[in-house]
């Protein structure tokens, strides 16, 4: 109880609302750093995953690196960047932009490869290029694999962008890093809470653009059978059941 | 729009061979050659693997050849740019791959939008072809592929597949996924909308009578690709090239070929008709011994209403349409003689009642009459 009451006391403090070492200031640095690291993980796996899905190439390829990307764990990942970019944002960002490839990656792939094959067959056959086929066909179909895919991502990245506080990353971190050196537990809880929040934030909203792709006739649910996702990819999320 | 546009298309010396393998290989064609006349429709027909959908992927070459030259008006579709020459040909396949995230109009109007038309003509169009196809376009036009029935996607997979007005269809089973009630349906309304369309059609079937019905020639393939015989379904079924081609059109061949004949080609019967209100005493003294005393009561249009037999014509007075027993089949002078035979042997009826385009009685038709009309054809070909 003394702890609840320490970390009620702890968000009411005006001090911790203002300033570099603030509330809003740290939610701000924790969601830039994550928003960044996913963004350049979608236009890094996107272009990727799309050309593998409608060439059939390289699909060995893309669980190879989904595979390293679950078996590597995201602290290693983070401290292995220090020596190459030193402490800082520079070291966290690259770390996480490689946890958030694989999710999007696979799923990409999976909801391209998913689509139905009369309707390819179709577009080639009435004189769709290769990129209007993926664009015009595949595509619209994919999409809410896709955004799946980068719901996983997004919620990975908001909950490990927290550790980049121990490379002095900055973010929602810094008051678990903070609150364990100077043994503040209310800190640690805050922190914590605040993270919390941050990552169910960003999976609701998520989920709710997913729904709303699965709504759109045509568009492959997740979960559907034979669907891309659950429960044979790593990376489904326990989405919303078909519609 | 109405200008009849058609193309050639040659086949000339066309092999596909899977690396690896022998030409046995399912789907492999060996030097097929033939030419598909403008305007006709020429089936493909044969046992699975025998490539047909193959010989049909090339002309769209979304198979190449491995040798031989596929002329379409005599330009080699080789030296064509391939998006170009798969946007001048019409595609319509068995499962139809309607794009299930566009509406109907947006289907039909996908090559018109590659060709970059712009949108008030793309609508234009959209709404004819629905109507072409028997569609209600303010209905269908903003409806989901989801929401139609078998028999509606595959009127908007051939309305997509003419939007752009195509001289040459190429068509994979394209009947093949809908029941057989709906599949005869599509394939009337089809072949009369080919009668003003005149497009050449290439159709793959493995279905023998889907082939005759369908086909203006028909190109037997065998396995291995070889082709075993091109010829019209007559000459087919008449002439089998080969013991392959004989067991493939099948034994009932006679009765196959009473579905290349219609009504139109036999001598109708005159019917003895009586109208409503006649004088039942003057219709007692017509000589209805032709249909076994049996009188047509019509009414004032000359529509048919039914039989009047010798026991239900009262002795006097007017006639009236509860005298009237059940009715024959109705038949159209382009019923075929196959579906005029079936009709009556289901009605458990000997005469079936031809009518013209206003319903009015134009004749009658007998069983004997069209099975009389088998046994002289066979006799002229043996001869």
């Amino acid at each position: 109880m003394d702890l609840l009451r320490g970390v009620a006391t702890w968000f009411s403090d005006p001090g911790n609302w203002s300033g570099s070492n603030g509330v809003p200031w740290r939610i701000g640095e924790h969601v830039v750093l994550s928003a960044l690291a996913v963004a350049l993980a979608v236009a890094i796996a996107l272009p990727a995953g799309l050309a593998i899905g409608h060439t059939g190439r390289g699909e060995r390829i893309a669980t190879a690196v989904a595979g390293l990307g679950r078996a590597v764990p995201s602290y290693a990942l983070l401290i292995l960047f220090v020596p190459l970019f030193g402490l800082g944002f520079s070291s966290a960002l690259p770390a996480l932009i490689l946890l958030a490839i694989p999710p999007i990656l696979v799923n990409t792939v999976a909801g391209i490869r998913a689509v139905e094959a009369d309707g390819v067959e179709a577009g080639r056959g009435m004189g769709m290029t290769g990129v209007q086929v993926l664009a015009r066909v595949e595509l619209p179909a994919a999409m809410p694999a896709i955004v799946a895919g980068l719901r996983t991502s997004a919620v990975q990245v908001v909950a490990t962008a927290t550790l980049a506080a121990l490379v002095a990353g900055g973010g929602l971190g810094r008051y678990i890093v903070d609150g364990f050196a100077l043994q503040q537990d209310d800190r640690i809880l805050a922190g914590a809470v605040l993270v919390a929040f941050l990552a169910i934030g960003t999976d609701r909203a998520l989920t709710a653009a997913q729904r709303r792709f699965e709504r759109r006739p045509g568009s492959i649910p997740i979960g559907a059978p034979g669907a891309p996702g659950a429960p044979s990819s790593p990376f489904a999320p326990p989405g919303p059941s078909a519609v | 729009m109405s200008a009849i546009r058609a193309a050639t298309v040659t086949f000339d010396h066309v092999s596909k061979r899977y690396p690896g393998t022998g030409a046995a290989h399912p789907g492999a064609v060996e030097d097929l050659t033939l030419e598909v006349p403008a305007g006709k429709i020429c089936v493909l027909v044969g046992p699975s693997g025998c490539g047909k959908t193959t010989s049909l992927k090339m002309v769209n070459r979304l198979i190449e050849p491995t040798s031989g030259r596929i002329l379409i008006d005599g330009a080699d579709a080789a030296e064509r740019e391939v998006t170009d020459l798969r946007r001048s040909i019409g595609y319509v396949i068995q499962q139809v791959g309607l794009f299930p995230h566009q509406t109907v109009g947006e289907n039909v109007a996908t090559v018109p939008r590659l060709l970059g038309w712009p949108e008030d003509r793309r609508r234009a169009r959209v709404d004819e072809l629905l109507g072409l196809v028997g569609l209600e376009p303010d209905l269908h036009r903003d409806r989901y592929p989801a929401a139609l029935s078998g028999g509606e996607r595959q009127r908007v997979g051939v309305a997509r597949a003419l939007a752009a007005d195509p001289p040459l269809m190429l068509m994979d089973e394209p009947f093949g996924a809908v029941d057989p009630i709906v599949r005869e349906r599509l394939q009337n309304e089809f072949l009369r909308l080919q009668d003003s369309l005149a497009k050449t059609i290439l159709f793959v079937t493995h279905d023998i009578d889907e082939a005759i019905k369908m086909g203006d020639l028909i190109a037997v393939l065998e396995a291995g690709g070889r082709l075993a015989q091109f010829g019209t379904p007559d000459e087919i079924l008449a002439h089998p090239a080969s013991e392959f081609v004989g067991r493939f059109v099948g034994a009932d061949r006679g009765l196959k070929r009473l579905a290349l004949a219609r009504v139109r080609d036999l001598v109708l019967l005159p019917a003895v008709t009586a109208q409503l209100g006649d004088d039942a005493a003057r219709v007692r003294r017509l000589d209805a011994s032709d249909s076994a005393g049996f009188v047509l009561l019509v009414d004032d249009e000359g529509r048919p209403i039914g039989w009047i037999g010798p026991r239900q014509l009262p002795d006097s007075g007017g006639l009236a349409a509860a005298m009237a027993a059940p009715m024959s089949p109705l038949l159209d002078r382009r019923t075929t003689l196959k579906d005029a035979l079936a009709m009556l042997i289901d009605a458990e009826v000997q005469v079936g009642i031809v009518v013209d385009e206003r319903g009015s009685v134009a004749g009658l038709v007998t069983a004997d009459e069209i099975t009389a009309y088998a046994r002289r054809e066979r006799e002229a070909q043996t001869a």
